[in-house]
């Protein structure tokens, strides 16, 4: 399958620009996800790569074909574009049954009798709803509609799958069974698949690589693990996760391979591996909640260990929410273990804080 | 999981039969040509010193000045407004005080009120004025009744009489936009106030009238504008008696003029014409400034009813009881009687008369001709509209047809033209466009094309409204999939729609089938169509087989009715049990 290409996209809606300059690539069977909250922008770039939307600037290919390009005044009509795509309301047609549906895109393409019927029959036992052919889609669950969408979309073969939101109209359970089943069948088929969500989780589970987005433009690219441990701004850092933000000044500049700094509202100092700054320097220091080591212990010392005052616990199931202070600093910290008392020794393990940049 | 191999599906290439920008193209010029068919001939004949197909015409203003110098055109430009400023303020009273005791009272009755008062929007507009006139007018059955014992000086021929009936045609629709806003209405805004300490009748007053303004004034303007083209009652009721209106002069001057086709007639249907457009703007520029103040919220609570109190309950709806007897159902109930009887007179008892005689004269010869014209005539114009206003839809709402953004405006025109304008219009526009013109004026079908493009409008409401409700998304999965416009439009979407298409043509068909100002104009021998058929026996004073006529045109409504909710009925089961 061809990879899709978009360069530089931009599109405005009167005074307000929904894309700034947008470029990406989606590799041949790879999974890409566009991340990002409502109005970042990500719907309107699957928009614009399906044909739906026209952009103001830009290009946008797949494979050899070009779909979109500004300076050469191309413009593939949707219909011309062999994408397969599933809707966020699915848009399951109601007055065709699942058989319907699903054979719609091949008897536009006049593909004969005997190879439809087979060619139908094989998307809907992929999908798990060969027992379904005759049915209405009123008479289907949301699971069950959704899977209709994707063998419609999968049927004739497509180029490439798009997907936008295709999980926001189940309920959780659901959603994560759709989510494990999902990954499956792409990784057995091989399809190149660009999918949209504002759900994180979704995001980094089933993503070979993520684009986040915020207003427009495209704040970092990477692969999931890359992205929720190497934040590169403090947008991705608090959309993927919790995170707790710590602003610091450089104290010492790098030696060793660690810096020396010191921690705003307290004062603390705090030391954190590699680094590249100069003395002086104002930063942001990331540290994510599980990162952080809780004790019971009082008289533990040492490199970045505090003496934090517990304010408040929440139970989670899995595991234990804590609001610390550490004189004055808000810190959230979890752990699967329950601690009591007024206080607690914190452990931030410098390979724990990443800087962002101020 | 199954491990179906992933072989693209051969033949991935589609072909496209129908080229989409053509299509669109071809959809909005047909559109085009028949909003301005009626309309551009007419003009141009109204500045000519001879009717068009004479030769050694000038450009003149002649016409105009011919019109505005003739005395009995003043006159009946003053009834004309006497009548529509009559029918349009009592209307407005009696249709917003009815719709809100309907829908914010506990008035004895109001569920069935609610219907029963809607119901009169689809009698056939001839047969309630021919039924008024057998019960209330000169020599009527209950003429004496009401002036004598009642002491009601009821005069039908005069201008205030004729707005009495105008009045009672125009008061279902106030009644409908009063009530369609009410029931949008956020409740909770009257609850608010009973909640502050207002009594419930304060709260009506202060709360909910006020909340109707933009109702009222967008209904009042719309039976305004009905009331200043209204040709039948005049032609029925006035015109004998000398009260003509500016439709009826423009008809006789036409009808009776020594030399045939004055441009007169054209000078007065544009002038006509401009004031219609003219309300037309006014109205949607009104409505669109009061938008802002109109009060739609989500859900609604409990509609919050004002308790009458159980004497004024009874009493209330007795008086609305008789309203919609003696408007309604008495002339309806006159007009099956006469129908049935040689002489409908209160001094002999009508079983004494009884007889089957218009009965047979209307299966027979002209009368039973023009039953088969107009039915030919409403299928074949409801299908064909409906077709037409479906895909020109499809185009404004689904499309990126360059000019799309201009269609609503178009289909919503026709709306503004009155009847007798777009009669006028054609028979010019037959004249000039020659062939087909020759051949539509000496058919059926040139009526067919006059009244289909009045009730352009009436299914392009259905039908915007209709796509309104089906998600883009339905369209976009098609397109996604590889389908054209073309066939998204016609093997998704239509399908989708198949409820509202089925709406439209029933309501084309009873709206086609009742029209028949445009085809007084138009109508050549042996191509009548029933409301022509029925003004010209009642001109010449037979009356009983013209009660029969219009008992048809009224059995035909209910029917069409009937079959349109069987077809609803059907369709609602079909998906349940598919």
């Amino acid at each position: 399958m061809p990879e899709i290409t978009v360069e530089r996209l931009s599109k405005s809606f009167g005074q307000e620009q929904a894309l700034k300059n947008i470029s990406f690539s989606v590799h041949d069977k790879e999974f890409l996800t566009l991340l990002g909250p409502s109005g970042c922008g990500k719907t309107t770039t699957l928009m614009s790569i399906a044909g739906f939307q026209r952009p103001d600037e830009g290009l946008i290919s797949c494979g050899d074909r070009t779909f979109f390009d500004r300076a050469a005044k191309v413009y593939l009509k949707a219909e011309d574009r062999n994408l397969g795509m599933v809707f966020q309301s699915y848009a399951i047609w109601p007055h065709l049954t699942v058989f319907g549906n699903v054979a719609f895109p091949l008897r536009i393409r006049r593909m004969k009798k005997d190879a439809l019927r087979r060619r139908v029959l094989e998307t809907l036992d992929l999908v798990e709803m060969g027992d379904y052919a005759r049915r209405y889609p009123h008479e289907l669950s949301g699971g069950q509609q959704q899977r209709v969408a994707l063998a419609r979309a999968l049927v004739y073969a497509p180029a490439v799958l798009l997907l936008d939101e295709p999980f926001s109209n189940l309920d959780a359970k659901l959603r994560e069974r759709a989510r494990t089943w999902l990954k499956h069948l792409q990784a057995e088929l091989g399809l190149t698949t660009l999918f949209v969500t504002h759900d994180q989780d979704e995001a980094l589970s089933l993503s070979d690589r993520i684009v986040v987005m915020d207003e427009g433009s495209v704040l970092q690219i990477g692969t999931p693990e890359d992205i929720y441990r190497r934040p590169a701004t403090r947008f991705v850092a608090e959309f993927l996760g919790h995170c707790n933000i710590l602003p610091a000044r450089v104290a010492t500049a790098t030696s060793s391979g660690t810096t020396g700094l010191v921690l705003h509202g307290n004062g603390k100092p705090i030391t954190l591996s590699g680094g590249d700054r100069a003395a002086g320097d104002e930063v942001q220091l990331a540290v994510r909640p599980e990162a952080v080591e809780l004790t019971s212990d009082e008289s533990a010392s040492g490199e970045n260990t505090y003496r934090a005052e517990l304010r408040s616990v929440s139970f989670l199931g899995d595991h234990y929410v804590y609001e610390l202070g550490i004189d004055g600093l808000a810190l959230t910290v979890t752990d699967t273990r329950l601690f009591v008392g007024p206080a607690v020794t914190v452990r931030i393990p410098p390979s724990a804080c990443r800087v962002l940049p101020s | 999981m199954s491990s179906v191999s992933y072989a693209p599906a051969h033949g991935a290439r589609v072909r496209r039969l129908v080229p989409e920008t053509g299509a669109q193209a071809a959809i909005w010029a047909v559109v085009l040509v028949c909003v301005l068919a009626p309309v551009l001939p007419l003009v141009y004949a109204s500045v000519q010193s001879k009717p068009i197909y004479a030769a050694g015409r000038v450009f003149t203003l002649a016409p105009y000045r011919q019109l505005f110098t003739d005395p009995a055109f003043w006159t009946a430009a003053l009834n004309t407004l006497e009548f529509a400023a009559i029918t349009t303020a009592s209307s407005v009273v009696l249709g917003g005080s009815f719709a809100v005791l309907c829908s914010r009272t506990d008035v004895y009755g109001r569920r069935a009120y609610s219907r029963l008062f809607i119901a009169p929007i689809v009698l056939p507009p001839l047969g309630v004025i021919l039924g008024w006139n057998a019960l209330y007018g000169p020599g009527g059955y209950a003429h004496d009744f009401v002036n004598q014992t009642l002491h009601i000086p009821l005069n039908l021929t005069s201008v205030p009489g004729m707005a009495v009936l105008g009045t009672a045609v125009a008061v279902p629709v106030v009644f409908l936009v009063c009530q369609a806003t009410l029931s949008g209405a956020d409740s909770s805004l009257e609850n608010a106030a009973r909640s502050t300490g207002a009594p419930p009748l304060s709260v009506l007053g202060r709360i909910t009238v006020p909340m109707l303004r933009p109702a009222l004034l967008n209904a009042g303007l719309l039976v305004f504008t009905l009331s200043i083209e209204s040709l039948g009652i005049p032609l029925v009721l006035g015109s004998p008696q000398g009260h003509d209106f500016i439709a009826s002069y423009l008809f006789n001057t036409w009808s009776s003029a020594f030399t045939p086709d004055p441009p007169v007639v054209s000078a007065g249907a544009t002038v006509l014409l401009a004031c219609a457009c003219a309300l037309l703007l006014l109205r949607s520029k009104l409505l669109g400034d009061q938008a802002r103040f109109v009060s739609v919220g989500g859900r609604s609570g409990p509609a919050g009813g004002v308790q009458l109190g159980t004497w004024l309950r009874w009493v209330l709806g007795a008086i609305l009881g008789v309203y919609l007897l003696a408007t309604a159902f008495a002339p309806i109930a006159a007009l099956a009687l006469s129908s049935v009887v040689s002489e409908l007179t209160p001094l002999i008892a009508p079983w004494h008369l009884l007889t089957l005689g218009n009965w047979w004269e209307i299966a027979h010869g002209t009368f039973a001709h023009s039953i088969l014209n107009t039915v030919e005539i409403a299928v074949v114009g409801g299908l064909l509209t409906t077709l037409v206003v479906a895909l020109a839809t499809a185009v404004a709402q689904r499309s990126r047809f360059r000019l799309r953004r201009s269609l609503p405006f178009m289909l919503l025109f026709p709306r503004a033209i009155p009847g007798i304008i777009i009669g006028i219009g054609f028979f010019w526009t037959f004249l000039l466009v020659n062939p087909p013109g020759g051949a539509l004026r000496n058919s059926i079908w040139g009526i067919m094309l006059a009244l289909s493009i009045r009730s352009i409008t009436l299914a392009y409401f259905v039908m915007s409204s209709a796509f309104g409700t089906v998600s883009e998304s339905m369209d976009h999965a098609a397109r996604a999939a590889g389908a054209s416009w073309w066939t998204s439009t016609t093997r998704i979407a239509f399908p989708i729609l198949k409820p509202a298409l089925y709406a439209s043509f029933i309501l084309l068909f009873i709206s086609i089938l009742n029209d028949y100002d445009p085809a007084l104009f138009l109508v050549t021998p042996g191509h009548e169509i029933m409301g022509v058929t029925m003004l010209d026996a009642e001109q010449q004073g037979t009356i009983g087989p013209v009660a029969a006529l219009a008992m048809v045109q009224v059995a035909i409504t209910i029917l069409a009715i009937a079959v349109g909710a069987r077809l609803f009925a059907a369709q609602a089961r079909g998906k349940r049990n598919a």
